[in-house]
């Protein structure tokens, strides 16, 4: 009965139509014009909750960001004027977009640190810093006044401890020509710390006290004796198979011209062994290109009189 | 393939006369090339549809610069020092195997004895029947390849079989022997006869030539091809499946000797090759990566000779070969689009060239 004489229109909370059901001696026109207090309550919470922007709307763009996320909080998407998506999409279909987005809140948000924020903590954390000397000015004075430096990582994340066991490691670093080891230790060094050695930088990352290991370079250790051909870094020319074949060659060719008064010491002074000798380093050292080769091509055929 | 049949072109060029090569000249005037038609005796051939020395009936090579220098070093030998030894390298395809053929039938026709190794990395990869060598324990023989390489060495250089004698007694076994001064063409004759000693009759040949080059009756040219293989690794296994160093095979043990320089009267040729060679990736083609440390020293000093692609002149040259043998068949082959085309496909590789054309 109450509910066939509602005008249309009216959408009421069942608060409202338990109420209608009692009062039946109102007339339907009575009931129109005095709206009841439930459903004014109402239809001023649905004017309210239709006609607010949210905030983003009125924020301008040179607006004072700080001034908004003073503070780590959590993500409102009313208060963030960007368009953020996040989510797994559904079958041909886009992620959720931020309003009422669960994996927005969760994740951890550094809204509250923007650069500018940070300049503004920069700002007034000065007053409690002294200067920067003046005579450090530029990396070349800092290094060689602070030859090692120490790498410390500190790590923060949201989770169940504050303990990260990446923060335990600490890097040493040092340049290898600050040391003042003689060529012996340094390349005994470098074999010890083996691929920690970076040659293009020239620094050397190791986790022990320094001078300690200095000292202990400076000693020959017993199975350094054992240093072959194959250890070697660098291809050294003299006492090498190299130098035997091609002093074999020179003498077997002098012999053939009968000229058998020359020695081996000025066999190995003349220039174009000299040349020899360069291009086989180079060629050793430096790998093969078309330079290298070309030069030793060029010092072989000197040698051998085959131009 | 291509080498199989520059044995077969060489085995053959040595038996005729050296009167009868005819030298044609080339086409194009200015250039380098010049065509070196070789009349060659059907019987000797048994190719397939594919050669194209039966195709063409007639062998050809390109003349190079690689190979032009390499001949004027060779030209201006002095047969009293010690051999020297010329190492071929290049990418792949780029003709180091035709250079080395080229070289090769330059001594020939020169009347020098030739010691022609096709391809070295057949003697460190699938060989079947390995045996103890009986000369020294510690080595192990290859019959099947020492007796097709004694075949082919007597098809090459029948000449000289009969001319040198070997210097010292030779006992094979109770019963066989080889006297001091019978011609080395007896040692060949027991190699092939008795397969179990072609290794150590291999051994022996080498030995003899390298003592007797030294004497003067002849020049000895030692052709390689491939010859980092006499310095990587091997894929053979004994029958502990353990890995066989090269060092351990007797023909590798002969062939490193013969091509080090401590004898005189010739010279050594050498070719290095990435295909066939084991356990050495695609690219490499540069002496050191392919010889690594042991070869490189092993032939140090010698002189690196490059073999690249066709230039211009050698590409335009070989195209205009192939139109005249009517070898490309495709329209558009003979138009300047066309040989652009082949040009970029090919980017002037000799081997890739051949390839492309061959579908032509």
């Amino acid at each position: 009965m109450a509910a066939a004489t509602l005008p249309a229109g009216l959408v009421l909370q069942p608060g409202a139509r338990t109420l209608r059901a009692f009062c039946t001696s109102v007339t339907p026109a009575a009931r129109s014009a005095i709206p009841s207090p439930r459903e004014c309550q109402s239809r001023r919470l649905r004017a309210l909750r239709e006609a607010l922007p949210p905030r983003t709307e009125k924020m301008t763009v040179d607006q004072d960001w700080p001034s908004v996320y003073p503070v780590a909080a959590p993500f409102k998407p009313s208060a963030v004027p960007l368009p953020i998506r996040m989510g797994y999409p559904v079958k041909r279909g886009v992620p959720m977009a931020k309003e009422g987005n669960l994996e927005l809140l969760k994740i951890p948000n550094f809204l509250h640190l923007t650069p500018v924020a940070i300049k503004k903590h920069c700002e007034a954390l000065k007053d409690f810093c002294t200067e920067w000397p003046a005579a450090l000015d530029s990396d070349e004075k800092c290094e060689k006044h602070f030859p090692i430096e120490i790498d410390t990582a500190d790590y923060v994340s949201a989770g169940p401890s504050i303990r990260n066991p990446k923060a335990r490691v600490v890097t040493l670093r040092v340049k290898l020509s600050s040391l003042n080891l003689d060529d012996h230790a340094k390349k005994k060094l470098i074999k010890l710390v083996g691929e920690r050695y970076c040659k293009t930088t020239d620094v050397q990352q190791i986790g022990h006290c320094i001078s300690e290991l200095t000292f202990s370079f400076q000693k020959t250790e017993e199975w350094e004796k054992d240093k072959t051909e194959a250890d070697m870094e660098e291809y050294i020319w003299e006492n090498s198979s190299s130098e035997k074949n091609i002093l074999q060659t020179l003498l077997q060719m002098k012999a053939a011209e009968k000229n058998l008064e020359i020695n081996e010491e000025e066999l190995l002074g003349t220039k174009e062994v000299e040349d020899y000798k360069k291009s086989v380093v180079s060629l050793k050292n430096k790998g093969d290109n078309e330079n290298t080769l070309s030069q030793y091509k060029e010092s072989v055929k000197k040698l051998l009189n085959l131009m | 393939t291509m080498l199989r049949r520059m044995t077969r072109l060489l085995s053959g060029a040595r038996q005729l006369d050296p009167g009868r090569f005819l030298h044609r000249g080339s086409p194009a005037p200015q250039s380098l090339d010049a065509h070196l038609d070789d009349q060659r005796p059907r019987a000797v051939s048994c190719t397939s549809e594919d050669d194209p020395v039966k195709t063409f009936n007639e062998a050809c090579l390109m003349v190079r610069k690689p190979a032009l220098e390499l001949l004027h070093y060779l030209k201006n030998t002095n047969f009293a020092h010690p051999a020297v030894r010329y190492v071929l390298y290049g990418e792949k395809g780029t003709g180091k195997t035709l250079s080395l053929c080229h070289v090769v039938h330059f001594c020939a026709k020169q009347d020098w004895l030739i010691l022609h190794i096709p391809d070295a990395h057949l003697w460190v990869k699938n060989c079947r029947g390995l045996l103890q060598s009986s000369y020294n324990k510690q080595r192990f023989d290859q019959p099947v390849e020492a007796s097709i390489w004694l075949k082919n060495f007597k098809t090459a250089n029948e000449r000289f079989l009969s001319q040198i004698k070997v210097q010292e007694k030779y006992v094979w076994n109770k019963r066989e022997s080889t006297e001091k001064g019978s011609p080395l063409g007896a040692v060949v004759e027991q190699g092939l006869t008795r397969v179990r000693n072609a290794t150590d009759a291999v051994g022996i040949v080498l030995k003899e030539l390298k003592n007797q080059s030294c004497l003067g009756a002849f020049h000895l040219l030692v052709a390689v091809d491939g010859v980092n293989a006499l310095w990587g690794r091997t894929s053979l296994k004994r029958e502990d499946k353990s890995l066989i160093a090269p060092e351990e095979l007797a023909l590798v043990c002969s062939l490193r000797k013969m091509v080090r320089n401590d004898w005189h009267g010739g010279a050594i040729v050498l070719t290095l090759s990435q295909t066939g060679s084991l356990f050495k990736p695609r690219k490499a083609y540069l002496p050191q990566e392919l010889l690594g440390k042991e070869g490189f020293d092993a032939l140090d000093p010698f002189i690196p000779i490059l073999v690249s692609n066709y230039n211009p002149k050698e590409f335009e040259s070989c195209i205009q070969y192939y139109l005249e043998n009517k070898w490309l068949q495709h329209e558009k082959a003979h138009t300047e689009e066309g040989k652009k085309e082949l040009l970029f496909l090919s980017d002037a590789n000799p081997g890739q060239l051949e390839r492309l054309c061959a579908y032509l």
